[in-house]
């Protein structure tokens, strides 16, 4: 599959109604879903994330990509579910109390889920209650969040200071990003990680989850 | 100067109270303007009121205005009255805005500047997923195959009508300039790759409106200027200053102003464009480096001869916990300005 098959075209085409088309294909052909994400989805995401890097692409392709690749992945979660099969990392993010920008969450939100997590997008304006509850209800490995305005940016703080306070800290990693974020400022709050840009994030996460293991 | 109304109003013992109060907003702006000796009285940079009020229009309240987005195409009818009968007074803060500005028209020794959002950069508020809308529209999409882009462009005529209903009320006020800012016209809601493929999206979606208001401006004698702290490539920047040609071109951090001189005709001063947005951070932005890079700015101006004034990349926004850091900093970059714009 990967390279030459429809789906990874289509994804890193950002053509969604051809991503959809080839993943019904490739499932009444009979290959496995798990084997979609795993050998179409997630190259051609890699793949855009590496044109974006190289700066070949830019957001507007990032989220036209991220669209095709929900339009695949709409149709192989449901099959996923019924057989039992789960995304072996599970991440929550959002963005924070205050703050109504989505784009930079989103792209991150996308390109995790096509690097294979599973992604809970809270959406913005999160407090860090919802953060908190969030990670009691769902348990996931990775909380991520966004800021775009320098005055939002100690929302970040409060909320690890919530997960601090109700004993999750230790069992989550917290990845932060935005514009005006650096990573004196991650290490100044006690988030684990920053990255400044959403194709850096899916990387971060494996670095950490690598980290974790070992 | 700075944009630095906000950390005057931050002053305030009330700061939300004062933002909605022409009076007091009025004497915020005048201190703004004295405090860093300039006769631009520069307003806060709300980028929300023209939003808040093309919604009331629609029956959305003013305190569900922010989260607000259309969210389907609207019929046509709906569009039309929209954009023609604007007729629900003002929000709280546009009021208050166009107070001040009237309250600063009456001082004889600054000039009264308007603010307003751009009409790209409202659409951009007005839908839950603009970018890729706008690629999609970009690659060829159209309004028929999607209801997406049939909303980009319906949008777009709805942010036109709102920020000339603004313009005009603050013209109206006694505004004699306008800062536009359109800092969604970037790389970020506009694909360079598409750009250079032969999309005409960004003539669509930023010139061909802005194009528009700069022609209500002229008609009223106000002067254009142009901010956008968005990513640029440089056709950008060319087609903000030669086609819009605004009196002052404002860019964000990342450009380099007497890189972009070239780019510029003789007429437009640059304005800019220190990375304000990093001076809460002493680590990421400590003094020194603010110190080593005006004098770096200031440096490069004077030699490339093009006529610059010292300031922000964007508006200072107060931060409760880091106001002293950004106050030294912002004090520190004025006080290496000249005491005149630097002119050829």
């Amino acid at each position: 599959m990967a390279q030459d098959s429809a789906l990874y075209q289509a994804i890193v085409n950002g053509n969604d109604k051809q991503a959809r088309a080839a993943t019904e294909e490739a499932l009444a052909a009979g290959v496995a879903p798990m084997d979609l994400i795993q050998q179409a989805m997630v190259p051609a995401m890699d793949e855009v994330g590496r044109l974006f890097e190289a700066q070949d692409y830019f957001v507007p392709e990032l989220l036209l990509a991220a669209r095709a690749m929900k339009s695949a992945l709409v149709l192989i979660k449901p099959l996923l579910s019924a057989s039992g099969q789960k995304m072996a990392v599970r991440v929550v993010i959002g963005t924070v109390k205050g703050d109504l920008h989505d784009i930079g969450k989103n792209i991150v939100a996308s390109m995790l889920e096509g690097g294979g997590f599973e992604v809970i997008d809270l959406g913005t304006d999160v407090s860090p209650q919802s953060f908190v509850a969030a990670v009691e209800k769902r348990q996931p490995q990775i909380v991520c969040m966004s800021a775009l305005l320098t005055v939002t940016m100690p929302a970040m703080k409060v909320t690890i200071d919530a997960l601090k306070t109700a004993g999750l800290r230790s069992q989550v990693k917290v990845l932060i990003g935005g514009a005006p974020v650096t990573m004196q400022y991650a290490k100044e709050i006690g988030a684990d990680g920053y990255c400044d840009n959403a194709g850096a994030a899916v990387g971060l996460v494996k670095n950490l989850l690598a980290k974790e293991a070992a | 100067m700075p944009i630095g109304a906000d950390l005057v109003l931050h002053e305030e013992n009330d700061p939300e109270q004062a933002r909605n109060d022409g009076a007091v907003l009025g004497r915020v702006i005048e201190k703004a303007a004295r405090r860093w000796a300039t006769p631009l009285a520069i307003p806060l940079m709300d980028l929300r009121l023209e939003k808040t009020d093309l919604l009331a229009c629609a029956g959305v309240p003013a305190a569900d205005a922010e989260k607000y987005h259309f969210t389907s195409p609207l019929n046509e009818s709906k569009i039309a009255a929209l954009c023609a009968g604007q007729t629900a007074p003002l929000c709280r803060g546009s009021i208050a805005r166009d107070q001040a500005l009237s309250y600063i028209a009456s001082l004889s020794d600054l000039v009264p500047v308007g603010m307003a959002i751009g009409p790209f950069s409202l659409v951009s508020r007005l839908m839950p997923d603009p970018i890729t809308a706008a690629a999609m529209a970009g690659s060829g999409v159209a309004p028929e195959d999607s209801d997406e882009v049939r909303l980009l462009w319906q949008c777009l005529r709805l942010a036109e009508a709102a920020v000339q209903r603004s313009v005009r009320s603050q013209i109206a006020n006694g505004a004699r300039a306008m800062m536009i800012c359109e800092p969604a016209a970037c790389t970020a809601f506009l694909s360079p790759r598409q750009l250079k493929a032969g999309s005409n999206l960004f003539e669509r979606l930023v010139m061909e409106p802005n194009l528009r208001l700069r022609a209500v401006l002229d008609a009223a004698g106000c002067d254009l200027i142009f901010h956008d702290c968005g990513e640029l490539i440089d056709l950008m920047v060319e087609a903000f200053a030669h086609r819009l040609h605004p009196v002052i071109l404002s860019l964000g951090g990342s450009r380099r102003l007497w890189e972009d001189a070239r780019l510029v005709p003789s007429d437009v001063v640059l304005y800019g464009n220190l990375p304000t947005k990093s001076f809460y951070s002493d680590g990421a932005m400590p003094l020194e480096e603010v110190l080593r890079r005006t004098a770096e700015l200031l440096a490069n101006m004077k030699a490339c001869g093009h006529p610059h004034i010292l300031g922000s990349e964007c508006d200072v926004l107060f931060v409760p916990e880091s106001r002293d850091a950004i106050l030294k900093k912002v004090d520190a970059m004025m006080a290496c300005a000249p005491a005149q714009p630097i002119s050829s």
